[in-house]
């Protein structure tokens, strides 16, 4: 009897100040909870011992029974006390250990989703380092202009150097040596001798060894290779070219180099090509031989309606001159 | 007498069945509740069991998780080429 009360009597020790003590005390307990579930049995055996044994040996049996009811009653109690706290406090760790393992999982969930994210970045970077290092150029070094040697060609030139890395200069002086080599060796023909409407044999030859027809005089030549179209060439400097130059200009300044680009697989374009060039330049030297007779007659027939005007004041035939003019 | 002594020979033995009657409804409630213990006991049993594998599973995962971690970034520390990307 003394002993199953003596759990239930136990005095609390002072209340604990930080964590570590809470802990510490709630482990005491129940490891005190525990020890007297280990203990009932010998206690119950006990009791039912001495009972057998007053029951026999006492003459008051019915004080025996009753005392042995209250004691059962109670040792069930106390039985279904201890029980519940110690599964109390056995659920209560399970569901901290739980806890702390669903938290443990989201950090290491974490930790792999970082990991992921840097995987994902040295991929990428890895990826746009290859992209940069394989940079296959747009265009043949022989089809792009030098960098703008004219204010106006300085957007042409951005134009064509998109996605191309001929920025070197090394390349375009010797390019430019060359040109200007090729030019010098091969001899201008001359106005007089006149182009027939067909283009010979070797001025074909010519053409296929990317020379220029120098009709033009060395001045004439030295301010050509400052503007942006110098070499205009067929496929591909054509495209951010073509635009820009006024058909009305085509005339007057025979595209000459055209026929620069040594490209075989193009023969009946450049066979058609000459000829273009040929009869444009008939048609330029005429204009060149008739020009100074019609400007001097011209300015003469101007001067003497001026001079009429004053007489006259009637400006319509100025008008007329000017017109014509 | 004789039918008085009789009379209270069968209250008696009227008495002591009554008390045998309510002994034994008083141990029959012990046993019921003594059985309510045992089965609470059993089914705290089962589910601390399972509770107890769901854990140990978990930590399992976990103890393969963190050993893929730690490989992956000791491979990492190992190579640091691969951080000059």
């Amino acid at each position: 009897m003394e002993t199953l009360n003596s759990s239930a009597n136990k005095t609390f020790p002072r209340e604990p100040a930080n964590f570590d003590e809470v802990s510490m005390h709630q482990s005491m307990l129940f490891s005190d909870s525990l020890k007297d579930l280990k203990n009932l049995r010998k206690q119950l055996y006990s009791a039912a011992e001495y009972f057998e044994l007053s029951y026999s040996n006492d003459e008051q049996k019915d004080i025996v029974v009753d005392t042995l009811k209250e004691y059962a009653i109670k040792a069930l109690v106390n039985t279904v006390d201890h029980l519940g706290s110690v599964t109390y406090k056995v659920s209560d760790i399970l569901d901290e250990k739980v806890d702390e393992v669903s938290g443990t999982e989201l950090h290491i969930a974490c930790i792999e989703q970082r990991l992921k994210t840097c995987q994902n970045y040295i991929d990428n970077e890895g990826l746009s380092q290859q992209s940069l290092v394989i940079h296959t150029p747009k265009y043949h070094k022989r089809y792009i202009l030098p960098v703008g040697e004219t204010a106006d060609g300085g957007n042409l030139t951005k134009l064509k150097y998109q996605g191309c890395s001929l920025d070197d200069q090394d390349d375009w002086n010797q390019f430019r040596n060359a040109v200007r080599a090729t030019i010098r060796e091969t001899p201008p023909p001359t106005a007089g001798k006149g182009f027939s409407p067909s283009p010979s044999p070797r001025l074909f030859q010519q053409y296929g060894k990317f020379s220029f027809s120098g009709t033009t005089p060395k001045k004439e030549l030295d301010r050509r290779t400052v503007s942006p179209h110098r070499f205009p060439l067929l496929r591909t400097a054509s495209l951010a070219s073509r635009p820009t130059t006024p058909k009305s200009s085509r005339p007057t300044t025979p595209n000459k180099s055209r026929p620069t680009t040594p490209n075989p697989s193009n023969g009946r374009r450049y066979a058609a090509e000459p000829r273009k060039s040929a009869s444009m330049r008939l048609h330029v030297d005429s204009i060149n031989i008739k020009d100074p007779e019609q400007h001097s007659s011209k300015s003469k027939r101007l001067l003497k309606s001026l001079l009429s005007r004053r007489k006259s004041k009637k400006d319509e035939t100025l008008y007329t001159y000017i017109d014509e003019y | 007498m004789a039918r008085a002594g009789g009379i209270t020979n069968a209250v008696n033995v009227g008495i002591a069945v009554q008390a045998d009657w309510e002994n034994r409804e008083f141990i029959s409630h012990i046993s019921i509740n003594v059985r309510k213990l045992f089965d609470f006991l059993v089914q705290f049993e089962a589910t601390t069991k399972s509770k107890l594998a769901t854990l140990n599973e978990k930590l399992d995962i976990l103890e393969r998780r963190l050993e893929l971690l730690e490989i992956q970034v000791s491979t990492a520390t190992a190579n640091p080429a691969l951080f000059n990307v």
